[in-house]
């Protein structure tokens, strides 16, 4: 059915690809948003990821299933996205505190912890445990997705557990 | 602990639903997008660029590098402005949440808090905003320290023309979809009432704000919830959510049994389950022996419900057919006697998952206890009261839970309670239950939480069980958790050996697992099975019912132990088989003539079905060929022509070491087609093939759950309980996850 309807999409047909775009617009917006903790952040990204899939769902050859493609293409245009962040937003960031409007106000905090600790472990390990931990995704999936092999991504699973028990890590509540 | 609480709460972490304005927004560039590269496709390279430029192409957030449009222009654009617009206007949320605190000292605070705190307590906070909408006169007046932010915003917009029309337009649709279900947020605007100034900011900053500024303004030691985050948190009510503060105690003497809500914010991430492929096709000739133990347990139906009930379809490894098959209770001939504990049925019928098969079912019902001729029971509930116990679907319906069990007991039976994780350490020591009181005292004391103290939980209740120990009595430890198994043993395999070599004293474990996103269903099984137990779990109250109360005597008193079924089958009449279910309960042939090999326990009553489907010989419908070199061994077998297979049994009484051998053949034909017999076969059938269709109906050719459904309402039976009448809503709650 979603074959059928990503054939269409890739064939030039525009109610098709609208009707693609709104069954997985949320799957892309809240990755984008757990991958940076902040809502209009994580509506540019969608948006950037919209557009990306436009332009480039002709390439998917349907090799992988369609989402570990949609995932991967949601995390290239983060980074991207975070690289024009760096270059031109220097002036711009003073209210980046990761307030969100989020259902629950401690998971945005929480959030902005880990994916600021993350960062700092080195590339690739945000995304990874991400996948892993928010998605539910196997070792498996999220290295077809991240393009690496599943030891790779139980390596850095490990490397990641090991460093998140630290205490800082923990998450405060929100009240404090 | 640690490494647990960051991937649980990592996995916890819900997004919050999409702006609508922003997809819209998303939408229509990508189609702007996509029209371009089609276009591109088509005509000639260089005029396709000139006709990609469009309206929407201003309002894009972000531009190909290749186009440069002011830079000014894409500032605005950005964060501010739209961050405060997009979400601006939920102005009956603000309003009703923001002004009761700034007018704290003013003239009606008492009255404005509580009716915040009520709205807040009602529903979802998106609720109370279509609920409250607000007067007019109140948006032009927002407190001033909050709309600080978005005037700035507002003053920076309010050069730009195109800029200011957009946020106007945002703010509108805003409006409309405080009133109706917005489609298209351009569509039906109202006329024009206010400009982009009136931006409030919305419910859980300004809530953060205020909480914050309380704090800051007061004299005293004081910590705060807004009404809104009391409504936001994942607290069953209001005291529970007050209970966050650091330092406040709520205590509770009357506690009523809570009953378990479906947590939307957990999610299935972190619950572990064994990995395992479904049962091949095998062929007669090569393989004609099927050897496996048999599993009473539950815990994959209910686990799998619960997931429907939240409408999503279960992990595939977590449906395991033949526990959703044996959840029901079929009524297969019961055994006469203690002595011969089981009195094994076997009927052939048509197989509905493929022309030309049948299918073959081995229906066992465990001799059942009576209540006056029960042994007498000596139970310690280890009871993890971590912090991730800490919701409503864990400790307290663990506890609830308990409360039942202790009306299935005999008035002379035992129970002690240990705790481990928080306060490890003997809550209760043995105590007869006729002193229920005290038991449900100790019982409603518990909380979770605390600092996780010394954890020897597990050698603890081994030890009240030993001190306490009823020779020819049920011996039993029942371990309820949600998955944090730092009982004080910490690695896995020594674990297991600890639990086995209680075993052999005469002391059994069960697990009763509680809620999700962390639960370690792989684990539980394995300490269950070591432990001669069962692993359930409880999701509902209603669950707790069935496992401890209807089903407590087979919970608790076993009635043989290490059972293990092998079936041979008979070349001359079978060409292939195929056993359903079971895949995690395979034996290798020669285990089963093995007395030191572990397997299942039937309990007092249980109900044990294993279902194969066998296609004949001759049959059309034969997966694998004909093996060109092996035809004359196969035709020099000397099989019956009468016979399908042999069934053997093995089982060993409680207490005893050495097996004994119950034998039947299967016949082609069964000897009984009673229509109470033909009806428990369809519903097995039925709920069979529904656990392949979850996970993936490799083998179920044409059924869809329409079948499914049609087969299950012809064989509800009497259904005292109303199980297979929610059999049928769950498959149909499947079949609705799965069009979506």
């Amino acid at each position: 059915m979603d074959e059928a309807l990503i054939r269409r999409a890739q064939g030039g047909d525009a109610t098709s690809f609208a009707e693609l775009l709104d069954l997985h617009y949320d799957t892309i917006y809240r990755f984008a948003w757990k991958w940076c903790g902040h809502a209009a952040n994580a509506e540019d990204i969608a948006q950037l990821a919209s557009m990306k899939l436009a332009t480039s769902l002709t390439q998917f050859r349907f090799q992988a299933a369609f989402t570990s493609w949609l995932y991967r293409l949601v995390i290239s245009c983060a980074q991207d996205w975070q690289r024009s962040q760096q270059r031109h937003d220097h002036d711009e960031l003073p209210d980046e505190e990761p307030m969100t409007e989020s259902s629950r106000p401690e998971d945005g905090i929480y959030l902005a912890q880990v994916l600021a600790q993350l960062a700092k472990l080195g590339e690739g390990m945000k995304e990874t445990a991400l996948l892993v931990h928010a998605e539910g995704m196997s070792h498996a999936e999220a290295g077809a997705i991240l393009g690496v092999s599943e030891s790779t991504i139980s390596w850095r699973v490990h490397t990641i557990r090991k460093h998140m028990g630290q205490p800082q890590a923990r998450a405060s509540l929100a009240y404090e | 602990m640690n490494e647990k609480s960051f991937e649980a709460k990592l996995a916890r972490v819900s997004a919050p639903a999409p702006d609508p304005e922003a997809r819209l927004r998303a939408k229509r560039a990508a189609l702007e997008e996509f029209a371009r590269v089609h276009a591109a496709n088509q005509a000639a390279e260089k005029a396709s660029e000139a006709v990609s430029k469009g309206l929407w192409d201003a309002l894009r957030l972000f531009r190909d590098d290749s186009s440069h449009g002011s830079t000014s222009m894409a500032w605005f654009v950005r964060r501010n402005l739209f961050a405060g617009v997009a979400s601006a206007c939920v102005v009956g949320l603000g309003i009703a949440m923001v002004w009761p605190i700034f007018s704290r000292y003013g003239e009606e605070p008492v009255f404005a808090t509580v009716q915040a705190t009520i709205e807040a307590d009602i529903g979802p906070p998106q609720e109370s905003v279509a609920l409250s909408e607000p007067p007019p006169r109140a948006l032009s007046a927002p407190p001033a320290r909050l709309d600080e932010r978005a005037e700035l915003a507002a003053s920076r917009a309010s050069g730009e023309v195109q800029l200011r029309k957009e946020a106007e337009k945002a703010a509108r649709s805003e409006r409309v979809q405080t009133n109706i279900e917005p489609k298209d947020g351009y569509a039906s605007a109202a006329p024009q009432q206010e400009g982009a100034e009136e931006i409030v900011v919305t419910g859980v900053r300004a809530k953060l704000q205020a909480s914050m500024d309380m704090k800051r303004q007061s004299t005293a030691v004081v910590d705060a919830i807004m009404a809104e985050d009391i409504g936001a948190l994942p607290d069953a009510n209001v005291a529970q959510s007050l209970q966050r503060i650091p330092g406040t105690t709520i205590s509770s003497n009357n506690a009523l049994a809570l009953p378990a809500p479906e947590s939307e914010l957990a999610s299935e991430a972190g619950d572990k389950f064994q990995h395992f492929e479904v049962n091949p096709l095998r062929r007669v000739a090569d393989e004609p022996v099927s050897t496996f133990s048999v599993d009473v347990d539950t815990a994959s139906y209910s686990f799998a419900r619960r997931m429907l009930n939240e409408g999503r379809l279960p992990q595939k490894d977590a449906v395991r057919v033949e526990e959703m098959v044996n959840y029901f209770d079929y009524a297969w001939p019961a055994a006469r006697s203690a002595e011969v504990p089981f009195e094994p049925t076997v009927v052939v019928s048509e197989s509905p998952w493929g022309k030309g098969k049948r299918l073959v079912h081995i229906g066992v019902k465990g001799y059942e206890i009576q209540r006056n001729e029960a042994p007498d029971a000596n139970l310690v509930l280890l009871l993890d009261v971590s912090g991730s116990m800490d919701s409503p679907d864990k400790l307290p319906l663990a506890v609830s839970s308990m409360e039942l069990l202790l009306g299935s007991l005999k008035p002379t039976d035992t129970v002690a309670i240990v705790v481990y994780a928080g306060a490890a350490g003997t809550v209760l020591e043995p105590t007869p239950v006729r002193e229920k009181e005290k038991i449900l005292g100790a019982l409603r004391n518990l909380t979770p939480g605390g600092s996780t103290a010394g954890a020897e939980g597990i050698e603890r209740a081994y030890q009240l069980a030993a001190a306490n120990f009823r020779k020819g009595g049920v011996n039993r430890i029942l371990l309820a958790t949600d998955g944090d198994f730092n009982v004080g043993i910490d690695d896995t395999e020594q674990l297991k050996g600890y639990i086995e070599r209680q075993r052999e004293k005469g002391i059994f474990l069960s697990v009763l697992g509680f809620g999700q996103g962390n639960y370690r269903d792989e684990l539980a099984q394995a300490l269950a099975q070591n432990g001669n137990g069962v692993a359930v779990y409880i999701d509902t109250l209603n669950e707790a019912r069935k496992v401890l109360v209807q089903e407590a005597t087979s919970s608790l008193f076993t009635i043989a132990q290490d059972v293990k079924l092998q079936v041979e089958f008979n070349p001359a009449t079978v060409a292939e088989y195929r056993l359903v279910g079971y895949e995690t309960r395979a034996l290798r042939r020669e285990d089963f003539n093995n007395d030191a090999i572990d397997a299942g326990d039937v309990g007092s009553g249980h109900t044990v079905t294993a279902i194969y489907e066998i296609t004949p010989v001759g049959s059309q419908a034969r997966l694998v060929d004909e093996a060109r070199y092996s035809q004359n061994r196969r035709a020099a077998s000397r099989g019956s022509r009468d016979e399908y297979g042999f069934l053997k049994i093995r089982y060993k009484l409680p207490g005893e070491s050495k097996s004994r051998l119950l034998e039947r053949p299967i016949p082609l034909a069964s000897s009984s087609t009673r229509p109470e017999l033909m009806r428990e076969v369809t519903f097995s059938t039925s709920v069979a093939g529904f656990g392949q269709l979850l996970r993936g109906g490799k083998f179920t050719g044409p059924l869809s759950y329409e079948d499914v459904i049609r087969q299950a309402q012809s064989a509800t039976g009497e259904d005292r309980f109303g199980y297979r009448a929610e059999f049928v809503q769950l498959v149909r709650k499947a079949q609705a996850v799965q069009r979506k």
